[in-house]
């Protein structure tokens, strides 16, 4: 068979012992050479290899084969072919040389056992089995025979071999473990027959064919036959666009929302050269850079400084190592063993929605006009119910009438001694100056008014020179009415230092508070001045009162002591309410024009504002001045309120209240008005509103008396 | 041209030409000249007169005004010609008019108290109002020729009636007070001696409840109104009075006072009721028409004859003073409890905001009136003690006169050329010499 193989290919030289693989050298074989017609028409770019290999003398290898080809010739040609095709084929080839006798084959040797021949000659005749040598001259004659060692017996042969020298020196070299021809080189050095790296043309060195350059003729006949099938309707082209599929995904997720998706954390920042340890300078912060960092808060700095390292050994161990270790440590201690739902509010919304100023207006902004004339502090202002006119009580013993729109001042009363409060009776019929000086009351006529006005007056004081004292209850006297010429009008004489006159609505009554009757038995009274009359109220006060106020339309009467204020039934003459204020003490209180809402302010700097319907507790507390309240007062018409204060100031707030009793009041602070300079520690002694613009006079320890308008 | 001849070659030029309506002295030759555009007021004011000085050798210098497309300049003329967007390229033409400022500022006349207001109406006297509740009357700056007396307080306001009856007739003047009195006098402002003559009022008008406040009379000279706390304003007929019976009811009085007041006593003939707080400005501009201002921050005017307001302008404001002229005498000036001179237009439709706004006084504006003659100009006077001159074709004043050491409380115009203002510093200011047109 290796012989026949030779004769067809001589390539099959080294490959020729081994029968399975040429079966498929020979399958190949037989493709290769059809298709090598083939690939003519269809232009293959196996061409080329065959065109390149025609020098090397194969027909159809490929250039892989011919390499493979010629590297194993070499190796024949190195090792000699000669002995190298004996010593190889030893088993088989010195059984053909020496005429292998036996044919039987590879068969068991017992199926001989028991013949007299041991097989069979290539004749077809028997091989006689020797004769049996005597084992002790067999023996005697390899003792004698000193080329006994490399006898062998071949059983199969039945006859005895002598192993040559060269024999036995291979036997022995397998032994050892070695290549059996002392000639063969395991590790031939490589010879780069063909290099292919700096070949300046592609290694096919062949020009490029022509058909490469000309249309292809099959190509266009494929195209004329398509064109014709079309025409004829053999070929239908598919005009219309592929329907979609209608399935989907029914259970996975929605592609489109992406709550659930998994998005990827953003990579972390590799470290750059910043992070060296011995950076460029361009990198190294300057001192006031430095400095910089360290004004800024912990969070807003920078999280690596780059810094400066003569050697990697200097650099220091992580300092902070260990605290965010501490801090990863309580983390994991402290943090929830539960998902946490975060509420998301904007802080913005939690804010109680004001209004914007612009839209509250008008509302006193600006000083314009001052009134200025006394020489100490203006302790107290009061407006005539026209807005026309005021009137002021100074320390310095005198009260003053003023015009507002001019700031001119009419007329002068000379008391001697400090004026404490001055009220004006708020029924325009009755133009009456209510004064209190020291332990007296004066009523004053100012001269107002139409004649008949001012005749009514006149009347109504001249019987107080005819009144006797009252006795309503008491028995002894508590107030002395008497007609005081000096100043034209009625002096009520009290056995107290009086601190201040509040009228009621109608003009009638009036009242007045001794805070110093340290028996509290009498320490409010009521007057009617109608009638030249004198009340003790009867209730029990629990503390010093500080202020007093009448209900602007029911007979309800507010007193405050320093903690709470006590609102009383006049007609009932019963307690009402406890309002508790909470703050140190009490300096004043005014009532808003509906009634139901009272400020009060006090020494601590707090306005509080009760709504009374709602609870005995302040509704709303503004802190807002630093020093002592002085007054407060609630415009008559427009929805504001303003307090003033020992700080030289006064606020300016808008204060509405809705007639929807589900609505809380508004709360809106305005305006800061300042202007008045301090003296001996006191601001703004006293502010009031003007009855009908939205005007605020303010009276200050200055002496001055101004007038914001807006 | 020494400006021209001025190291102002780095400032750009522009060719302008000057013209004026003033009389031939006044008139610069029509020629168009190239000037620096970097020239204000002033130097435009040297440039002129040095023209008008090379026409006329004995001319005297004197300030002008400028006005480029009816706006009056008040910065450089690049900067004006930029903010106007107006052509430097081509010939630009400059009215030049005298400037609107007083040259002279009289002795100012003293009073006993403040002086609460002033009539300039007529050309012959000054009548002015005081807080020690006399009027008076002044024939020039410190000259008194009569004493109004009989009111119990302060007057607040006076108005002259007929101011335009040629002299030779005995005047009629009204006068408002703080007593909720209004009275009429008499005087001959022809006599004048060494010594004020004292004159007694021939007519008192009661009917008002509270302080008035202002007065103002009928154009024809017949009725005055009267404006007051009270918020009502009241119509009273002042031509009813026969000369003859007066003069008797005048010496009579003096013997039995109480009978004779009563028979000279009017009353009111209408009411105009609409307001809801103090009146405190009334003006009579027509025949039938009336404005009044009032602290209920309104502006209305009413009609004479059915007494009823035909509108009703709100301004937000505490109004003070009120005048009513400009432009066919319609526009409306008042100014009140904020430093802003406000001026509107009611003949336009449909809205209330002002047409100018004049915001250079610090504090009230206590009276504003507008100048008789003229479109364009009107004075104002402030609680920041200074009398503004404004024109309507710039936004800055053209003068400040800051004469009044106190509170200003009234100003008006005098025979066209002069402005008078009383306050709180008791005198009676006579800024002359302005020439409006």
């Amino acid at each position: 068979m290796a012989k026949k193989s030779k004769n067809s290919k001589g390539k099959n030289v080294v490959v020729e012992e081994e029968e399975d693989r040429l079966i498929p050298n020979l399958l190949d074989e037989e493709p290769r050479n059809s298709t090598q017609e083939e690939e003519d028409k269809a232009e293959s770019s196996s061409s080329e290899y065959v065109s390149s290999d025609d020098n090397a003398g194969a027909e159809g290898a490929d250039g892989y084969d011919s390499l493979t080809d010629t590297e194993s010739e070499s190796v024949d040609d190195e090792g000699n072919v000669t002995t190298d095709d004996d010593n190889d084929g030893e088993s088989d080839s010195s059984e053909d040389e020496v005429a292998p006798r036996n044919t039987v084959g590879d068969v068991p040797f017992e199926w001989y056992k028991d013949e007299e021949h041991i097989g069979y000659d290539i004749a077809g005749k028997k091989i006689k089995k020797k004769e049996r040598e005597d084992k002790l001259d067999s023996f005697l004659a390899s003792a004698d025979d000193s080329e006994n060692w490399r006898k062998i017996y071949d059983e199969y042969n039945d006859e005895m071999v002598e192993l040559t020298k060269g024999e036995t020196k291979m036997i022995r070299r397998v032994l050892k473990g070695m290549a059996p021809h002392p000639e063969f080189d395991p590790y031939p050095t490589a010879v780069d027959w063909v290099s292919i790296d700096d070949a300046e043309h592609p290694f096919p060195n062949a020009p490029e064919p022509k058909r490469r350059f000309v249309p292809s003729k099959w190509e266009s006949k494929m195209i004329v036959r398509l064109v014709r099938g079309i025409r004829k309707g053999l070929i239908k082209v598919d005009d219309k666009p592929k329907e979609e599929n209608r399935v989907y995904l029914l259970w996975g997720d929605d592609p489109n929302s992406t709550e659930r998706h998994h998005i990827p954390p953003p990579k972390p920042k590799l470290p750059g050269h910043e992070e060296s340890y011995n950076p460029s300078l361009e990198y190294i912060p300057t001192e006031e850079e430095m400095k910089s960092y360290e004004l800024m808060y912990e969070e807003d700095r920078p999280k690596f400084i780059p810094k400066r390292f003569t050697s990697m050994r200097s650099v220091p161990a992580y300092n902070k190592a260990v605290r965010e270790t501490f801090d990863r440590c309580l983390d994991l201690y402290l943090c929830p063993r539960s998902q946490k739902k975060r509420i998301n509010i904007d802080p913005e919304s939690l804010k109680p929605k004001l209004p914007s100023r612009k839209d509250l207006k008008p509302y006193p902004t600006t000083c314009y006009l001052e009134y200025k004339g006394h020489r100490g502090p203006v302790v107290s202002i009061s407006t005539d119910s026209t807005g026309q006119w005021i009137a002021s009580g100074s320390n310095d013993g005198t009260v003053r009438f003023w015009e507002v729109e001019t700031g001119r001042c009419l007329r002068v009363w000379e008391f001697g001694e400090a004026v404490k409060h001055v009220a004006w009776n708020p029924s325009p019929e009755l133009p009456v100056l209510a004064v209190s000086v020291g332990q007296d009351v004066f009523l004053l006529k100012t001269g107002l008014g139409n004649g008949e006005e001012q005749k009514r007056v006149e009347d109504l004081l001249n019987v107080g020179s005819q009144m006797t004292p009252d006795d309503s209850d008491g028995g002894e006297s508590i107030v002395k009415w008497s007609r005081d010429d000096n100043h034209g009008g009625i002096r009520l004489n009290h056995f107290k230092t009086v601190s201040s006159v509040e009228w009621h609505r109608k003009g009638d009554y009036f009242s007045t508070l001794m805070p110093y009757d340290i028996l509290l038995l009498s320490s409010v009274l009521v007057h009617q001045l109608s009638k030249g009359l004198t009340q003790r109220i009867p209730f029990k006060l629990h503390g010093l009162p500080v202020s007093s106020a009448f209900h602007p339309t029911r007979s309800i009467f507010f007193i405050s002591t320093k903690k709470n204020v006590r609102v009383y039934d006049l007609l009932k003459q019963r307690l009402i309410k406890k309002l508790e204020t909470g703050v140190r003490e009490v300096s004043s209180i005014a009532i808003h024009p509906g009634g139901d809402n009272v400020i009060v302010g006090s020494k601590d700097g707090k306005l509080c504002w009760f709504d009374m319907d709602l609870s005995s507790q302040p509704y709303r507390v503004l802190n807002c001045h630093p020093k002592d309240i002085t007054n407060i007062a609630f415009h008559r018409s427009y929805p504001l309120f303003a307090s003033s204060s020992d700080d030289c100031t006064a606020y300016v707030f808008h204060g509405m209240v809705y007639s929807d009793l589900n609505q809380n009041p508004l709360i809106v602070p305005l305006e800061i008005l300042r202007g008045h300079a301090s003296a001996n520690g006191r601001g703004v002694l006293d502010c009031k509103f003007h009855p009908r613009q939205p005007w605020l006079f303010t009276a200050g320890a200055d002496s001055v008396i101004k007038l914001y308008c807006h | 041209m020494d400006v021209d001849g001025d190291a102002e070659e780095a400032s750009r030029r522009v060719q302008v030409r000057f013209v004026t309506k003033l009389k031939p002295p006044y008139k610069a030759p029509p020629a168009s000249i190239a000037i620096p555009t970097n020239l204000t007021r002033f130097g435009l004011s040297a440039l002129v007169n040095n023209l008008l000085k090379a026409g006329n050798a004995d001319w005297k210098n004197e300030a002008f005004d400028f006005l480029i497309d009816g706006e009056l300049v008040r910065m450089s003329l690049e900067e004006f010609l930029i903010a106007k967007g107006i052509s430097a390229e081509k010939i630009l033409e400059i009215e030049y008019n005298k400037a609107v400022a007083p040259r002279k500022e009289e002795e100012p006349s003293l009073h006993d108290d403040w002086v609460s207001a002033v009539d300039g109406s007529s050309p012959r006297f000054i009548l002015t109002g005081c807080y020690d509740g006399l009027g008076r009357i002044w024939k020039a700056a410190g000259l008194c020729t009569h004493l109004l007396e009989g009111h119990t307080g302060a007057i607040t306001s006076v108005c002259i009636l007929n101011p335009k009856v040629e002299s030779g007739i005995e005047q009629v003047v009204a006068t408002a007070s703080k007593d909720m009195t209004l009275r009429l006098f008499k005087v001959n402002t022809e006599k004048s001696r060494g010594r004020p003559k004292k004159v007694q009022a021939f007519k008192s008008f009661r009917g008002h409840n509270a302080s008035v406040q202002c007065i103002a009379a009928a154009p024809s000279g017949d009725r005055i109104c009267s404006g007051s706390w009270d918020s009502r304003i009241n119509l009273w007929q002042a031509n009813d009075f026969d000369s003859g019976g007066d003069f008797v009811s005048i010496k009579k009085r003096k013997k039995d006072t109480e009978d004779e007041e009563s028979k000279s006593e009017g009353e009111a003939i209408s009411t105009l009721v609409g307001h809801t707080q103090c009146v405190s400005s009334v003006v009579w501009a027509e025949h039938e028409t009336l404005y009044s201002s009032s602290w209920d921050h309104s502006i209305r005017r009413w009609d004479v004859e059915t007494g009823k307001d035909s509108m009703n302008m709100y301004c937000g404001k505490v109004i003070n003073c009120l005048d009513v002229g400009g432009e066919s005498s319609s526009l409306i000036a008042a100014g009140g409890s904020d430093p802003i001179l406000r001026i509107w237009d009611p003949r336009k439709p449909g809205t209330l905001a002002p047409i100018f706004q004049f915001s250079s006084h610090t504090s009230w504006i206590s009276g504003c009136k507008w100048h008789d003659k003229s479109w364009y100009h009107l004075v104002s006077a402030s609680y920041d003690g200074k009398v503004m001159l404004w024109d309507l074709r710039t936004a800055w004043p053209l003068a400040v006169i800051n004469t009044h050491g106190d509170k200003v409380l009234c100003a008006d115009w005098w025979k066209s050329d002069c402005v008078i203002s009383g306050g709180a510093d008791s005198k009676l200011c006579i800024a002359s010499e302005i020439s409006v047109m």
